[in-house]
Formats: structure tokens, C-alpha cells, sequence
């Protein structure tokens, strides 16, 4: 027999931090694998497939580096991993990556959530910041313009907050409200995640009904969420009701930007909040009032990520402020409450008076029409270039029609490997020694620039030009300078020609 | 405001099934019983018997004689023997009277019984403390102190709550002594002067609730109170706090409330009756590391081996055996141990390996905390050797309850961490 010794108790929930992790995984792999399909069905296999590479490069790195870390510290790998759930960072971290993101940025993202957010600090139990928080903000401070052009098309320009951020987060007009909604398919759309996003975020009703679950389980505390959700909301509605927008607008604040899947999935990370109940009341809370206050007035569009991680500093001394025997302090704790909330309300009041709507700048559309307002240049000012070939010369009555090679502004440069001169014909009335016409038979020069020159209104700048005044001028297309000069050598050319 | 402070208490997994509905089993001694010479942490003991006196049961063998007035009668009948350091379920050797016994039982009148209902409250009082009735509830407290001098008391509670996981032999032991009890109540709540009295108990004890709420109809003065399955529900300040939604400084009679455990108005109930002072106890016998658990009935100063032994051994080579319950009770490292006159279980489990894990931070031990605590930060100040912060936190409130181990998913000891926290502030006090 063997008669052992151990402190009390000697009784034990079977409840386990892995089991926490386990449900918690799980609940962000719903959430991930809901915006997977969403891919998949509205956009087609590639973006699905991207959207599985980027999970697996996540995870991949993140699990990567902490085996490395054990290994480096001779530490039991299984064990480490297993108290250290990488795999909770990598998931959280890449749950709030567009699909727009190359690899390599969810590479370094995830090595740095996991090696600057988490390991440099003790691991697990340790870090001051949220992990995944610190990948995404250095991911999009520093590769914020990092996007493939494969996928580019999707979110370019598109979430939701963005578009918003562009009018000041005040729409005041309902019929712009509701123009401004159904862009993303109105609120119930963007309520089921209908629309491209962060990878985890979009699905707020599925966020929501995780969330729920996990709070039933006591995984997570219920008070975290609803503080943050709740003062959001009625942030949103203080500065709905001084504005007179509609319920649209609170409800938009909680659909938007990662505000739910913070809630349930960042917020509630134990080990960087506070650890006392009104600790944590207080975080929530601090929170919301930041990512209001960033969305309404900030110069960034999103709020949630920057504001946890700004309270997560603030964690150490809430949890100092509140030390003390609960049962002689649950007074004090409720008067603390109060203050910061009235201040939180007072603050969020202000800061709503101040927000207006912001008419959108009307992004111009790249010029494509010619611009006439470029330096004139003279026609018969100098000789006919050699490079001007007289390919056909047909008369007909009075009128004599030139076929002409130029070379253009594909010569002048490394534009071509292999470059082709335009082909132009020019008619010219010898009766009226005037011009007749220009025009194009083949163009071979640079798209986008050169062509500018094949429209009528630079063309028919020609038409009616004396053949022998030395000073008849046409105006350059701005922007084609050289192919609009080679067009004027190849008239020039026909010109010399007919006069012959 | 358990809003802001947490629910203070957990429903546990309470494994009573395995012997609340079993007959308590009467177990004897093999050949002697090892009396202990203390009476819980008090160690200055009279000793009225010398080596070779021949005894009975209920004879007077010893008293405590510092500020509180504590006999010790005898369990058995026999002949007096040597005295022996042995291991104690306080966790320290403790000075132990042996007596033979000699198999018969003889029985002597301890002191004269007396009826309740003619005696004064002062007459009362002063038997309660001849008879030597200590707390039932596992700290072996006088009983008869808290009488003494009761003001705008209002409500006596009877504790029959048994939070502790697998123990049952509150329940068994007032199952079977159902009338004892009534008797030991009312004499109780004529001393306590209180106008009523309540008998808590869990709302999951459906049939004693109704067996209950039967034998005190038309009683008017005593109805049972229904408490949720929680731990630490048992515990004095809880129970007194579900009752009135009160706190109270340091003791229950500053808010009108005495409590009493079922068991001591049980035994109450028998000294005035018979005579007789405590000289067997109810104890239950439980836990993964017992083949058969079984409560049994026997006289105190019988040793857990041979009890261990008569009622069908162990399940495990490799146990914990745990004096009380699993969450309060201390192990102690052999079972050559006895069952003193305040025990009420003796737990066995098998020692399966904890694997601790570093702190997450969660804070479930503070929204669990029954007195109040927060457990993480004590051990954070425990762990930096900050007196100061440990007394800013007041780690001297911490009962042991051991819920915030209980309910700790990364498996640490953080009672242990708050009981070290203690300990350090009555070193720093003293």
C-alpha cells in the first residue's frame, strides 16, 4: 500500500484549460469555415483555395515557431504545445486577414503574433498584449498596401467600414442610409456575412450564436461581451438619436469591422484582461468607448483591435485599482462603475456632437478623354523625318490619298521588344491645297497612351489645314506627346509629298 | 451583489449516491481504541484515569481544561492503558489514551439527564457543557458557547446542509434518528432564545425534505429551508447569507443568528435523554479508493485501518486517504489514524498524477470565492513574498474551503498559494 501526501483539496473540476482551448478552437474554426464556403460558392474555387492556404500558412507558422521555441528550450514539444494552444493565436490572427493578403504577410503576421506577441514575453500566462491582436496590427501598419493582385478585386475599397470612414460615420439622408446599405446587400446581409471581409468576421448572427454557446459552457465570461456590445450600441445610438439616423446605425456598428467576432474571441482572452468581475466590466467597457470614439472621429477606419490592445495595457492597473476584499469593496467597486460609465457616456456624447456626415469625394474616372490643351506644334515647321515611309500614293480627281508608316512612341523606347510603326492615311486636296483627312489604318503603338491620338477630335484638327502655310499648328494630346508628334510627321510627310 | 463579486459558490459532482442510500453499518474495534488527548488544536488535557483502571463506556477520562470546558468520556468499556504519540487527523502526532476493550459495552450514566422542557435556558446551557457536545460540522467547537449569552437572537439554524462531496453521514445518521433530532432542536431553540427555527437543506434531498415537512406539521416554530446543490452551501457565512441576504463580522450572532449542526442537536438530543455524551460517531466511509463505501457507526478512537479493513478494504495500491472531505479534509500519509469524537468521513481516492499548468488568468477562482477573495492575486503576492499586498487582499479571510483549486481549469494548488498567504500574515501579526 501506498499512502501519499498532497495539499488540499483533493477534488478537482473536469473542466481543463485545454478543454477551454478545445471549445474555443472550434468555435473560431465554425466561424472561419462559414466565410471558407462563402468563398467557394460566390466566388469560386481560387478564392476558396486561398482562403484554406492562408488558415494552413497561419497555423503552419504559429505551431512552426513554438516547436522551434521548445525545442530551443528543451522543453517536452507535445506538453508545450498543448499548454501553450498556438493554434487559438494562428486561427484568431487570420480570422481577421481579408482574402486580399499574400502569403507571405500571413507568414509574418502569424511569426510575429506568436514570437513578439506571446513568446518574448514568458508564453502562455504571460503576454501583456493579445497575440493575435499584435499580428494584425503590425500586419496592417506595415503591409497595409501588401495585397495580391489576384484576389485585389474583392475587398479593394469595399468593407463596409471603410466606405463609411469616407463619410465620417454619419449618414443623415435615409435614402442615402439606404443606398449606402444595400451596397452590401442591406443589414442582413452584412448580419450573415454575405460579403467579403476578414476571414472569421463577417458572420455576425454565427459569431453570435458561438458566443452564446460559449458562454452557456462558462468558457468564456457572458458579462465581457454583452458590457462591449451593449456600450457600443448605445454609443451608437446616442450619436443616432442627436443626428436622427435611424436603429440602422447601432445596429451597423455592431455588424461592422470585426466588432462581434472581438467580442466573443479577443475580448474574452483571460489572459490579458482583467481577473476580478468588475475588472473585466471595466475592459469591456473601455473597449467600446475607445473603438467609438477611433470609428467617429479617428483617422483610422477600424476600431476594435487597436482599443483591446490599448485596454490590454490598461489590464494591470484595473486589476491593482480593484485589489481588496470583495465583500468590503463591492460598494466601492459599484461607485467606480458609475463614474466610468457616466464618463464613458459623457465622452462618447461629445465625441458624437462632433462627427458629420462627410459628402463623398467623387473619385474621377482615369482620363480617357484627349486633352487638346497640350503645347501646339507646328505641321510644316521642319523637315520630313526620315523615319516617314510614302507606302501608296493613289490620285483621285483632286484628291490624293498617302499611306504612311510612322514610327511612334514605341521606337523611342524599350517600351517593345519588337516594335511595329503606326500606319496612317492622309488624304490632301491639291485643287484647295488644303488637308482632307487623317486617320488611322493600323495602330501598333502603346495602349492607353498612344490611342489617345486615334480619336476624331485630335484628328480632325488636320482637316481643312493649309498645305502651304508654314505656321498652321495642331495641339499635342496631353499625355501622347510623342505619338501625337509622330502623327504630325507622317501629315507632314504626305504634305511634302503632294507638293512635290 | 454577486454581480460584481462573483456567485461565491460551484455546484460540485457530489458522489453521495454511492452511500446515501445504504443502512449505516455498526463496525467495532479489533482490541483497543486510542483515545486522543486534545480536542482540535488545544492540546491541555486532564487525564482523571490511570493505567489499569477498569472503565465503561461513558466514564470520564479527561477534560479540557483551558478557557473552554471540553470532557472526554469513554468509547468503549475495558481496562485503561499506556498513552501513545500517534499520528492525528489534525496532520500532527498527538498524544492518544489507549483502553482495551473488552468487547461488552457496559454502559454508565455520564452525568444525569434532564427534561428540556421544565429546565431553565442557564440549566441547559450548563449541561450542554458538562455533557462536552463540540461542533459537528468538522472544527470540534464548543457547542454550549454559542448560548451562553444570546441577544435579539432571532433565528436558529440547523446546518444539515453537507456541502462536502461523499459524505453522507449527517444524512444517514438524522435519517435514522429522526426523533433525537426534533428533541435536540427544540432544546436548542429554547436556549437560543431565538421565536424560530430553520433546518437547511439541499433542495436535491428531496425525500428528506418531505419526510421533513411531514413530522413538523403543526409545528409552527421550526420549517425546513431549501438551499440550492451548491459548495460551499454547509459553510457557515454562505448558509447564513442565502438565509438573510446578510454579512456579518465575526460571528452569526451579531445579525440574530446561531447555527448548530444537525449533528450536534442529534447528540444534544442523547445527552439529555440518556445521559450519555459523545462517545461513537456516524462516519462515512467513501471515495474511488474504497472497494465497498459504507457509513458506519462506530465508537471514537477506533483506528481508519481497521475499519478500512472491516468493510471490505481497499480499491487502489496507491491512495490518498483524506481525514473529512475531499475539498477541506487533510490527507494524512497512513491510516494508522482514529476517528476522533468530531469526525464525520474519512475519504480515499486514488492518487491520480495533477499536472499544473501555468495561470491563464481566468479568474474563476475569484468569481468562485466564498469569502470574498481574490485567490489569483493573493498568489501573485504570495509568489513576490509582498506582505503588504497579501494583507491589502486580507488572505486572512480564506476559510480553506479549497473551491478555488476546485474550480482552477489549469489545475494549480491555488488554495495552497492563499493558505501560504495566510500563514505568512499570522507569522508577520505574531
Amino acid at each position: 500500500m501506498k499512502f501519499n501526501f498532497r495539499v488540499s483539496p483533493n477534488y478537482r473540476t473536469p473542466l481543463s484549460t485545454q478543454r477551454i482551448m478545445t471549445e474555443l478552437t472550434i468555435g473560431i474554426a465554425l466561424a472561419l469555415a462559414y466565410t471558407v464556403y462563402f468563398y467557394f460558392t460566390k466566388f469560386g474555387s481560387d478564392y476558396g483555395v486561398h482562403a484554406i492556404l492562408m488558415i494552413a500558412t497561419s497555423l503552419g507558422t504559429a505551431i512552426g515557431v513554438e516547436i522551434l521555441w521548445a525545442l530551443f528550450y528543451k522543453k517536452n514539444i507535445w506538453r508545450h504545445l498543448n499548454t501553450s494552444f498556438p493554434w487559438v493565436t494562428a486561427l484568431l490572427y487570420v480570422g481577421m486577414m481579408g482574402i486580399n493578403k499574400p502569403l507571405y504577410v500571413i507568414f509574418v503576421g502569424s511569426f510575429i503574433a506568436i514570437f513578439i506577441g506571446k513568446l518574448v514575453f514568458g508564453g502562455f500566462g504571460h503576454n501583456i498584449f493579445n497575440p493575435a491582436g499584435v499580428g494584425r496590427a503590425v500586419s496592417v501598419l506595415s503591409f497595409g498596401g501588401f495585397i495580391t493582385n489576384k484576389f485585389a478585386d474583392v475587398i479593394t475599397g469595399a468593407t463596409p467600414n471603410q466606405l463609411m470612414e469616407k463619410v465620417g460615420w454619419v449618414i443623415t439622408d435615409p435614402k442615402l442610409a439606404t443606398e449606402f446599405l444595400d451596397q452590401f446587400g442591406g443589414l442582413w446581409s452584412m448580419a450573415t456575412g454575405w460579403y467579403a471581409g476578414g476571414l472569421g468576421e463577417t458572420n455576425t448572427l454565427l459569431i453570435l450564436a458561438i458566443g452564446i454557446y460559449l458562454g452557456f459552457r462558462k468558457i468564456i465570461d457572458w458579462r465581457v461581451p454583452v458590457v462591449f456590445l451593449g456600450s457600443l450600441f448605445a454609443f451608437a445610438s446616442i450619436l443616432a438619436l442627436i443626428k436622427g439616423m435611424g436603429i440602422w446605425y447601432p445596429m451597423f456598428h455592431l455588424l461592422t469591422g470585426g466588432a462581434m467576432f472581438g467580442a466573443i474571441f479577443m475580448l474574452t482572452d483571460p489572459v490579458t484582461s482583467p481577473t476580478s468581475i468588475p475588472g473585466r466590466i471595466i475592459f469591456a467597457f473601455g473597449v467600446a468607448f475607445l473603438t467609438f470614439i477611433i470609428r467617429v472621429k479617428g483617422s483610422l477606419p477600424e476600431g476594435v483591435i487597436r482599443s483591446i490592445l490599448f485596454m490590454n495595457m490598461m489590464t494591470p492597473l484595473i486589476d491593482t485599482a480593484l485589489d481588496g476584499w470583495t465583500f468590503e469593496k463591492t460598494k466601492k467597486y459599484a461607485m467606480t462603475l458609475a463614474t466610468v460609465f457616466v464618463l464613458g457616456f459623457a465622452g462618447a456624447t461629445a465625441f458624437g456632437v462632433q462627427a458629420n456626415y462627410i459628402a463623398p469625394v467623387v473619385e474621377k474616372e482615369p482620363e480617357i478623354v484627349i486633352n487638346l490643351k497640350g503645347e501646339p506644334i507646328v505641321v510644316l515647321a521642319e523637315g520630313v523625318s526620315p523615319s516617314a515611309i510614302i507606302v501608296s500614293e493613289t490620285a483621285e480627281g483632286d484628291v490624293t490619298t498617302f499611306v504612311v508608316n510612322i514610327n511612334g512612341y514605341a521606337f523611342q523606347s524599350d517600351h517593345s521588344d519588337d516594335p511595329q510603326p503606326n500606319t496612317l492615311e492622309v488624304k490632301v486636296n491639291t485643287a484647295t491645297q488644303t488637308v482632307e483627312s487623317v486617320s488611322y489604318v493600323t495602330f501598333s503603338d502603346s495602349a492607353n497612351i498612344g490611342d489617345k491620338t486615334n480619336s476624331d477630335v485630335f484628328l480632325s484638327q488636320f482637316v481643312g489645314l493649309s498645305i502651304v502655310d508654314e505656321t498652321a499648328s495642331v495641339d499635342v494630346v496631353s499625355g501622347a506627346t510623342i505619338t501625337s508628334q509622330s502623327v504630325v510627321r507622317a501629315v507632314r510627310a504626305a504634305i511634302a509629298a503632294a507638293l512635290d | 451583489m454577486s454581480f460584481l463579486t462573483g456567485p461565491g459558490r460551484e455546484h460540485l459532482n457530489g458522489h453521495k449516491e454511492e452511500t446515501l442510500h445504504n443502512e449505516i453499518v455498526r463496525v467495532k474495534p479489533k482490541k483497543e481504541v486510542f483515545v486522543p488527548l486534545n480536542n482540535g488544536s488545544a492540546t491541555k488535557v486532564d487525564v482523571y484515569v490511570n493505567e489499569g483502571d477498569k472503565v465503561l463506556v461513558g466514564t470520564l477520562l479527561a477534560r479540557r481544561n483551558d478557557h473552554f470546558n471540553v470532557p472526554i468520556y469513554s468509547p468503549v468499556s475495558g481496562v485503561v492503558g499506556a498513552k501513545k504519540n500517534m499520528m492525528h487527523s489534525v496532520l500532527k502526532p498527538q498524544e492518544h489514551l489507549i483502553i482495551e476493550d473488552d468487547g461488552k459495552y457496559e454502559k454508565v450514566e455520564s452525568f444525569k439527564p434532564i427534561d428540556y422542557t421544565v429546565a431553565s435556558r442557564e440549566e441547559l446551557v450548563n449541561f450542554m457543557m458538562e455533557a462536552g457536545i463540540v461542533g459537528c460540522g468538522g472544527a470540534g467547537f464548543p457547542s454550549y458557547l454559542k448560548y451562553k449569552n444570546p441577544v435579539d437572537i432571532n433565528t436558529l439554524i440547523i446546518n444539515a446542509v453537507e456541502c462536502e462531496p461523499y459524505i453522507t453521514s449527517d444524512y444517514r445518521f438524522t435519517k435514522e434518528s429522526l426523533d433525537d433530532m426534533l428533541v435536540g432542536v427544540r432544546a436548542l431553540l429554547k436556549m437560543s432564545t431565538a421565536p424560530k427555527a430553520i433546518i437547511a437543506i439541499k433542495k436535491s434531498k428531496k425525500e428528506m425534505c418531505e419526510q421533513l415537512e411531514a413530522v413538523l406539521k403543526g409545528d409552527p416554530s421550526i420549517s425546513v429551508f431549501k438551499t440550492p446543490d451548491v459548495y460551499p452551501m454547509g459553510w457557515e457565512r454562505t448558509l447564513v447569507y442565502e438565509y438573510c441576504k446578510k454579512r456579518y463580522n465575526r460571528l452569526p450572532s451579531e445579525i440574530g443568528i446561531i447555527v448548530n449542526n444537525v449533528t450536534t442537536a442529534i447528540a444534544f438530543a442523547r445527552a439529555l435523554q440518556y445521559g450519555e455524551g459523545i462517545v461513537e460517531k456516524v462516519v462515512t466511509f467513501s471515495g474511488d479508493g474504497l472497494k465497498s463505501p459504507t457509513n458506519v457507526r462506530v465508537p471514537f478512537g477506533t483506528k481508519v485501518s481497521e475499519i478500512v479493513a472491516q468493510i471490505g478494504g481497499y480499491a487502489s495500491e496507491d491512495v490518498l486517504v483524506i481525514a473529512g472531505g475531499p475539498m477541506m479534509g487533510k490527507t494524512i500519509p497512513t491510516d494508522e489514524f482514529v476517528i476522533t469524537n468530531y469526525s464525520n468521513a474519512i475519504t480515499i481516492l486514488k492518487n491520480i498524477k495533477v499536472d499544473p499548468m501555468e495561470c491563464m488568468r481566468c479568474g474563476r477562482c475569484n468569481d468562485a470565492c466564498p469569502a470574498g477573495l481574490l485567490p489569483v492575486r493573493i498568489n501573485n503576492a504570495e509568489k513576490m513574498k509582498d506582505s503588504d499586498w497579501m494583507q491589502k487582499l486580507r488572505a486572512d479571510q480564506c476559510i480553506e474551503c479549497g473551491l478555488c483549486t476546485y474550480v482552477c481549469p489549469s489545475k494549480i494548488d491555488v488554495t495552497e498559494g492563499v493558505r501560504r498567504a495566510k500563514r505568512a500574515l499570522a507569522l508577520r501579526k505574531g
